[in-house]
C-alpha cells in the first residue's frame, strides 16, 4: 500500500458562532473574516508539515484547488506543490489536481505541471477533477451545462500537449490553438500518472477505466459510506475487462492516531469538529446547480441519489450537532490507539479495495504542535504495520521515471 | 386546450415540439423557465383570437438538443430555422422571461420578423445598480418564492400542472425542471448580458415591455433599460405581480397584449 500526506489548507480562526452567523464557508463567505497574518502563519505551518510528512517517509504529499473559501487556501495548488518542489526529495507530488476547465488555455496546465515535473525530477501526479460546483460554477462563471464537456476536451489537450512529439493545431470547441508546442515538456514518459478525483458517476468511472486513469474518491464521510461508490468504479472495471489492481483506485480518510481511544478524542474532536460545522458549511444553493450532476446519474441512481440528498440535507443541518463518538461510529474520522487505527484502515483497504491511501492527518482548526505528533505517530506506527498489503500487485499509476539525481537546491552564502 | 406536434427539419436534424391552437393570425410565444404545456392559461385567453404558435425552446425536451447552439446568433438561427420550416413570415412575437431573451435576439437579428414584439420580465440585460437575481444559486425548493409574488396564483398554477403531470411520476418531473433550468444556465449563465444591449438598435418592430412591479427575479427598473435601447417601445408595469406575471395577473397581460397587437 502506498500512503499520502494530504493537505486542505483551512482557513482556522474562523469564529465560533460561524455558522449561526454566516450563510456559507464559499463563494460569498465574508472577507471581513480574514486576517492576512493567520494566513501567513497557516500557510508556513502547512508548508512545513506537508515537508516534514516527506521526511518521514510518506509516499506523497497532496494539495488541491479551490476558490473564494475559508475551507481550503489554495486557489492555485501549483505554487504550493512548487514550493515543495524545491523543499522535499522523496515524496511524490501529487496535485489532486487542476479544473482543467477554469484555465484558458488549458495549455496553462500543461505548462505549470510539466514544470512542477521538471523541477522535482519526475516527482509529479497530475489530477484532474471537474471541480466542485461552487468553484467551478459559481467562482470562476463556468455555465454547469457545459462544463463537463469542456474539462474533458481540456484534459485531452493537455494530454496530447505532453506527448505529441511536435508541434500541433487543436481546434477544439472551448479551445482553439494554431500552435502547440508545450516547454518544458515532463520527466516522466509518456506521461506524469493521471489521478481523477471523481464524484459517483457511471461516466465518471468508465472514463477512467477506458483512459488508465486512478480513480481517486475524495469523500469527508469515511470508509464505511463509500462502499456503494467504490463498488460501482470496481463493477466499471470488471465490465471493461481489466483487473482489479487495488492501486487503481484511491480514497480520502481523516485520521488520527493516540495513545488511546479516549486520548484521540481529546487530541483530535476539536479539530474534527470545527471541520464538520465550519469547513462544510457551504450555501445549500451551490452545492448541486441545476446541470452540475447529469441527468444520467440521477436518473441511473434516483432513488439512492434522492435517499442520498434527503440523508445529506439532513447531515448538512445535523453536522452542527454532530460529536465525537458519531465522527467516529460513522467512520468519518479514524482514531485511536495503533491498534485501533490499523484494525480500520485495514478494513478500509480490504473492503474497498484500495492501495493509494490519502490521509488528512491535520484537519479543521488542528495545531501544527498535534498535526506533526499525528504525522509522526502515523508514519512509524500505523504505515510499517500496513506497508506489505498488496504487494503482489504492480502500481501502475505511480511516477517510475523519477530521474536518478535530481538537481538539489544549492544554496549560495552572500558575501 | 392547446396541442402539441413534432417538427423535424431534415437539414440541421433539429426535432421540435411545437404547441399550437386557437384560429387567426398566427401569434408566436416563446415562453419562460417553466416551459409550456397544452393547458398554459394565458396561451388559452390569447387563442380566443390568434393562431398560437408555441415551440419549446431547445434543451427543453432533450439537452442534446443544445450541442449545436453555443452562442445567441447560433441560438436565433435555430429559431429562423423553425419558422421558415413552418412558412411562418412577419407575424406577432410574445415572449416571456428567457423566452422574451429571445424574442429580442430574434427581433434583433431578424428585424422585419416581427410585427409588433411583447417582452414580458425580459431577461438579458444586466445593470449593477439593481442585478438580475441569481437563480441557478437558489436551491429548487425555493425558487417559487423568487418567481412568484401572488401566492395564490402560484398554488393554482401548481395545482394545474400538477393535474396536468397526474400521469407522470415526480421523478420525471423533476427531471424535467432541472433540465430546463440547465437549458436557461447555457444562455444566462453567469451573467446574463450576452451582448443584447448593443444589438437592441436593430430592433424595428412596436416594442412592449411589460413587467410584474414585484419582480424578484429581473427588477422591473429593467424596463428602462430595453426602453433605452429599442427605438419605437412603451413599457407598462403591473403592480401586485412577479416575474411570473402572465400567471399572476393572466387577464390584464392578456388584455394588454390585446391591446397592443390590436394598434396600427
Amino acid at each position: 500500500m502506498k500512503f499520502h500526506f494530504f493537505h486542505l489548507m483551512p482557513y482556522p480562526d474562523l469564529p465560533a458562532d460561524f455558522r449561526d452567523k454566516y450563510s456559507s464557508v464559499w463563494v460569498d463567505v465574508p472577507v471581513s473574516l480574514y486576517d492576512p497574518a493567520v494566513a501567513n502563519r497557516s500557510y508556513g505551518d502547512y508548508l512545513d508539515e506537508l515537508e516534514y510528512a516527506d521526511q518521514v517517509g510518506f509516499d506523497g504529499i497532496c494539495v488541491n484547488e479551490h476558490h473564494q473559501n475559508a475551507y481550503g487556501l489554495m486557489p492555485s495548488p501549483n505554487l504550493m506543490a512548487a514550493a515543495l518542489a524545491r523543499r522535499t526529495s522523496h515524496a511524490k507530488l501529487v496535485v489532486m489536481g487542476n479544473s482543467v476547465a477554469l484555465y484558458n488555455p488549458p495549455t496553462r496546465v500543461a505548462e505549470e505541471m510539466a514544470m512542477l515535473d521538471v523541477m522535482s525530477g519526475g516527482r509529479l501526479v497530475a489530477g484532474f477533477p471537474v471541480g466542485t460546483p461552487q468553484d467551478t460554477v459559481f467562482a470562476y462563471g463556468q455555465s454547469p451545462a457545459t462544463l463537463r464537456e469542456k474539462y474533458r476536451e481540456g484534459v485531452g489537450l493537455v494530454l496530447r500537449a505532453w506527448q505529441e512529439p511536435g508541434v500541433f493545431s487543436f481546434n477544439g470547441k472551448y479551445t482553439q490553438l494554431r500552435y502547440v508546442n508545450v516547454w518544458p515538456r515532463p520527466v516522466q514518459k509518456p506521461r506524469p500518472p493521471v489521478w481523477v478525483p471523481g464524484g459517483a458517476s457511471v461516466e465518471t468511472w468508465d472514463w477512467c477505466v477506458e483512459n488508465d486513469f486512478l480513480y481517486a474518491n475524495l469523500s469527508y464521510f469515511g470508509y464505511l459510506e463509500a462502499q456503494k461508490v467504490m463498488d460501482g468504479f470496481w463493477a466499471s472495471v470488471k465490465r471493461h475487462d481489466v483487473e482489479p489492481n487495488p492501486y487503481h483506485a484511491g480514497f480520502l480518510q481523516f485520521v488520527g492516531v493516540a495513545d488511546s481511544d479516549a486520548e484521540a478524542e481529546r487530541l483530535y474532536a476539536e479539530p474534527a469538529k470545527y471541520f464538520y460545522r465550519n469547513c462544510l458549511h457551504v450555501g445549500a444553493g451551490y452545492v448541486n446547480p441545476p446541470g452540475y450532476t447529469s441527468l444520467a446519474t440521477i436518473r441511473a441512481g434516483i432513488e439512492g441519489q434522492v435517499a442520498r440528498i434527503t440523508r445529506r440535507a439532513g447531515s448538512r443541518a445535523e453536522l452542527a450537532t454532530l460529536g465525537w463518538k458519531d465522527f467516529i461510529d460513522r467512520g468519518y474520522v479514524v482514531a485511536g490507539s495503533p491498534d485501533t487505527v490499523v484494525d480500520k484502515l485495514t478494513e478500509l483497504a480490504t473492503k474497498l479495495n484500495i492501495g493509494h491511501l490519502m490521509v488528512l492527518l491535520h484537519f479543521g482548526n488542528m495545531s501544527r504542535e498535534t498535526t506533526l505528533y499525528n504525522t509522526t505517530r502515523f508514519a512509524k506506527e500505523i504505515i510499517p504495520r500496513l506497508r506489505d498489503r498488496f504487494s503482489d500487485w504492480e502500481d501502475k499509476w505511480w511516477p517510475r521515471d523519477t530521474l536518478a539525481a535530481p538537481a538539489k537546491p544549492q544554496p549560495v552564502a552572500a558575501e | 386546450m392547446l396541442t402539441s406536434e413534432t417538427v423535424r427539419l431534415p437539414r440541421s436534424g433539429r426535432t421540435w415540439h411545437v404547441f399550437g391552437g386557437g384560429a387567426g393570425q398566427p401569434l408566436l410565444w416563446l415562453h419562460g423557465p417553466r416551459g409550456v404545456d397544452a393547458s398554459d392559461p394565458l396561451l388559452e385567453a390569447l387563442a380566443a383570437r390568434h393562431r398560437i404558435v408555441a415551440p419549446l425552446a431547445p434543451g427543453f425536451a432533450d439537452l442534446d438538443e443544445l450541442g449545436e447552439i453555443d452562442s445567441i446568433p447560433e441560438l436565433a438561427l435555430d429559431y429562423d430555422d423553425l419558422l421558415r420550416s413552418l412558412k411562418l413570415g412577419s407575424l406577432p412575437i410574445v415572449g416571456h422571461s428567457f423566452g422574451a431573451m429571445i424574442a429580442a435576439e430574434l427581433a434583433a437579428h431578424f428585424p422585419d420578423r416581427p410585427t409588433r414584439l411583447v417582452l414580458i420580465a425580459p431577461v438579458g440585460l444586466w445593470n449593477d445598480a439593481y442585478p438580475v437575481a441569481d437563480l441557478f444559486a437558489v436551491p429548487v425548493g425555493e425558487m417559487d418564492q423568487v418567481l412568484w409574488h401572488d401566492v395564490a396564483a402560484r398554488d393554482a398554477y401548481a395545482a394545474r400542472l400538477a393535474v396536468a403531470a397526474s400521469t407522470q411520476d415526480q421523478v420525471e418531473q423533476m427531471l424535467a425542471l432541472t433540465r430546463n433550468l440547465t437549458s436557461l444556465t447555457k444562455f444566462l449563465w453567469p451573467i446574463p448580458d450576452k451582448g443584447l444591449r448593443r444589438r437592441l438598435r436593430r430592433i424595428a418592430a412596436p416594442t412592449l415591455i411589460l413587467f410584474g412591479a414585484e419582480d424578484k427575479f429581473v427588477p422591473a427598473r429593467y424596463a428602462a433599460d430595453f426602453a433605452a435601447g429599442i427605438a419605437a417601445s412603451e413599457s407598462l408595469v403591473l403592480k401586485g405581480a412577479g416575474h411570473m406575471v402572465p400567471y399572476e395577473k393572466t387577464a390584464d397581460t392578456a388584455a394588454a397584449i390585446e391591446r397592443f397587437l390590436a394598434r396600427n
